[in-house]
């Protein structure tokens, strides 16, 4: 096979995969700016920045963010503690239980999370009623029982991340602390927990953005602590509105903001580390020329870049308004459904009059009055009556349609009353 | 004292040693295995209000799981087939959801463990930063997209392709599509991590020596990434078949997924005894079919979570 004919391939497939993993993501994001009272990108209105003001006043939301920072916080410190227990142990565990062990605490990735959620639920209920207290007791508090059954999971995740660094750890380390006199916590506190901190950091990361999003075992145990993800599922489960595209916009420029920022920092320490090793002697034993900040990290100037554009579409949103459009747009749309309605009134017309014809061949001579013409005009001849109709409901439609008070052109011309309806 | 407890607190200190274990024992009995056991013993007795629980008619029943299968007592068939149904459609789409991200991740995986440079590093972010996003919005999206007025109808209905709009969400193409889309990453990363370590000389090895590069991901790449991508694999189908979120909001009306199943036990109909005995069928189910599979491709558990 040709080989550019591969790579060209190859970066199809590529700009393919990433379009259906981050298309769906811009597009919803674009469709918090459109006027629409449906979330969707086309036909566009207008641009607008009323979603946002409706997001911020919407109590329930900005409610279902405090419990869900809360319980956040919570899961946090519970999980990162007990994945940090668990790594210590498993990485001195007596070896006929490691493989046990591993499993057990490994399991609650892989259980589904409406199990866990349920299995919580259920647990606690039951120690409630050995312990004899009511309803309203702390151990069926939603927080807690959110907390707990996120817990139950996160834990193993943490512990992923934690073990990963912990094997890295050299043992001789603590026993060095001992020998000088440290007591454990001391040494525990002093050399272990600064040798793991970025992996604590990362792990606590992990931890609360698994907590924020978590759905599955949450909607069992909330109780009357809805969390964001829980008043999210449920307002789109009973309508959609662009609200919930801001929403989302923001979470994604979040997001990215601190995913580029991140990726800065880390290239900066790179570059740092580099610029150190290639420094010449006498430039470590004087002043070392760091590179400036933006030399060569591509990220630090985007996450300037994005901090501009946020600056900029903030500044547009509070001095722009989009009143004039929108009211353009509704009498566009307005024009339009009376378009569609005058197009429906003459099918039906059309219709009529066929069913006419065919009556009128039908029936001959010896036509009955039809008692829905009541447009003053005799019923002898078949060909008149039609045109009386048409009179009528150019009528109707006028009387919907203040706009043009006569557009019936030739009908009205048989109509006793035309010659008032003209003054 | 036995030993090996004596050695611990040597090594630990009393107190560190207890905060230890005492932690460890919170997490492993206190959150995994005893609430699982709660929730069997739950599962088999009968739905009573509170004040009659551990009276004389808390007994253990089957009547939980036989009402699966039966369906209600006196009922108007002999199988519960609405539920039945249901339930094995479930484990059915999974399959096919997991296949499916096997099939579209694995040549990524290959890609971004193979080959160098700055710009795997920026794929790597743009993979990530969805798996960021909240599951609920991520549905949500895709639900603009798939929509009767949505993006992909406007698009092919402009193009003249259909004229009428095509009802995705009814067809549940939205509902498949979001479930792949919720658990790409956990199907790549596994596999990236496998790939990397792959010493690119055996595949130019096996390139000098004349295979096809058909050949070549067969007798070489594949055997070797087998733990990354039963890994991959098993999170993809626990994870899809556990799903909830998914299938509520780009489930079509019609079609019910079996956690919505056990979620309107406990809800709805207030059985929590009905929904635990669900739960139980559909966790012992999945873990089975998992063990089934990897003994058919004859994998380790060990190899699980490398």
């Amino acid at each position: 096979m040709n080989n550019s004919f591969l790579r060209i391939s190859i970066w199809v497939y590529l700009a393919i995969f990433f379009l259906y993993l981050l298309g769906p993501l811009v597009i919803m994001s674009i469709t918090a700016f459109n006027s629409s009272g449906f979330p969707r990108m086309s036909p566009w209105e207008c641009l607008t920045f009323q979603w946002f003001g409706e997001l911020f006043q919407d109590q329930r939301i900005l409610n279902g963010i405090k419990n869900s920072l809360i319980i956040g916080l919570g899961t946090v410190v519970l999980s990162v503690a007990m994945g940090l227990a668990g790594a210590l142990m498993l990485t001195q565990i007596w070896p006929k239980l490691r493989a046990t062990y591993y499993t057990i605490i490994i399991a609650p990735i892989l259980i589904p999370g409406v199990v866990l959620g349920i299995s919580t639920l259920v647990f606690w209920d039951r120690i409630n009623r050995m312990l004899g207290l009511g309803a309203d007791s702390f151990l069926s508090n939603g927080i807690f029982l959110t907390v707990i059954g996120q817990s139950t999971f996160i834990a193993s995740y943490c512990m992923l991340v934690l073990v990963a660094r912990l094997q890295r750890y050299d043992i001789a380390l603590t026993e060095a602390a001992l020998d000088l006199g440290a007591s454990h916590a001391q040494a525990f506190r002093k050399i272990l927990l600064p040798f793991m901190r970025p992996a604590i950091a990362s792990a606590a990361v992990l931890a609360f953005l698994a907590s924020f999003e978590n759905y599955n075992t949450t909607t069992f145990t909330f109780g009357e602590y809805p969390t964001l993800t829980i008043e999210l599922a449920q307002k789109v489960r009973y309508g959609i509105t662009p609200a919930i595209s801001a929403l989302a916009f923001i979470i994604v420029a979040l997001t990215v903001f601190f995913a580029l920022l991140n990726e800065a920092k880390l290239k900066r320490q790179k570059l740092v580390a580099a610029a150190r090793k290639n420094a010449t002697v006498e430039e470590l034993a004087g002043k070392i020329k760091l590179p400036s900040f933006f030399a060569g990290n591509a990220a630090a100037v985007l996450v300037v870049v994005f901090a501009i554009a946020t600056i900029t579409v903030v500044g547009t949103a509070t001095a722009y308004d989009p009143g004039q459009c929108i009211a353009d747009v509704r009498e566009q749309k307005q024009l339009e459904a009376e378009q569609r309605i005058q197009q429906l009134r003459e099918q039906r017309e059309e219709r009529r009059k066929q069913r006419e014809a065919e009556e009128a061949e039908q029936g001959g001579a010896q036509s009955t009055p039809k008692p829905s013409n009541n447009s003053g005009f005799g019923n002898v001849f078949a060909p008149n009556s039609l045109g009386g109709d048409e009179s009528e409901s150019d009528d109707g439609s006028s009387e919907a349609d203040p706009a043009p008070s006569n557009n019936s052109g030739f009908g009205n011309v048989f109509d006793p009353n035309s010659l008032q309806n003209d003054d | 004292m036995p030993q090996f407890l004596k050695d611990f607190f040597n090594r630990n200190g009393t107190g560190m040693g207890l905060a230890i274990l005492g932690l460890v024992l919170f997490w492993t009995i206190g959150l995994i295995i005893l609430p699982q056991l709660s929730m069997l013993d739950f599962s088999f007795r009968p739905n009573l209000p509170p004040p009659e629980i551990g009276g004389p008619k808390d007994v253990y029943t089957l009547e939980n799981y036989k009402y699966l299968i039966y369906g209600p007592e006196g009922g108007s068939q002999d199988y519960n087939t609405v539920d039945l149904r249901v339930f094995f459609r479930t484990l059915v789409a999974a399959v096919c959801v997991t296949i499916f991200n096997l099939i579209i991740c694995y040549p990524i995986a290959y890609y971004l463990g193979q080959s160098e440079g700055s710009h795997i590093r920026i794929f790597a972010i743009m993979l990530i930063i969805p798996y960021w996003i909240n599951e609920i919005l991520r549905a949500f999206a895709l639900r603009i997209i798939f929509g009767e007025t949505g993006v992909l109808n406007t698009l092919f209905m402009g193009m003249g392709i259909w004229d009428t709009p095509f009802d995705f969400i009814r067809n549940d193409i939205a509902l498949y599509a979001g479930l792949g889309y919720a658990y790409i990453l956990l199907m790549i990363f596994p596999m990236y991590n496998v790939i990397e370590s792959l010493d690119k000389n055996q595949i130019e090895a096996a390139r000098d020596l004349g295979a096809p590069w058909w050949r070549i991901h067969w007798r070489v790449v594949i055997p070797y990434a087998k733990p990354g991508i039963s890994s991959g694999c098993t999170m993809v189908f626990m994870l899809s078949a556990g799903a909830l979120a998914a299938p509520q909001i780009l489930g079509g009306p019609s079609s019910l997924w079996f956690t919505q199943l056990i979620y309107q036990q406990f809800n709805d109909n207030n059985d929590w005894p009905q929904g635990a005995a669900y739960a139980i069928v559909l966790l012992v189910t999945c873990i089975l079919f998992v063990l089934a599979v990897m003994r058919l491709f004859k994998v380790n558990m060990g190899d699980i979570g490398k």
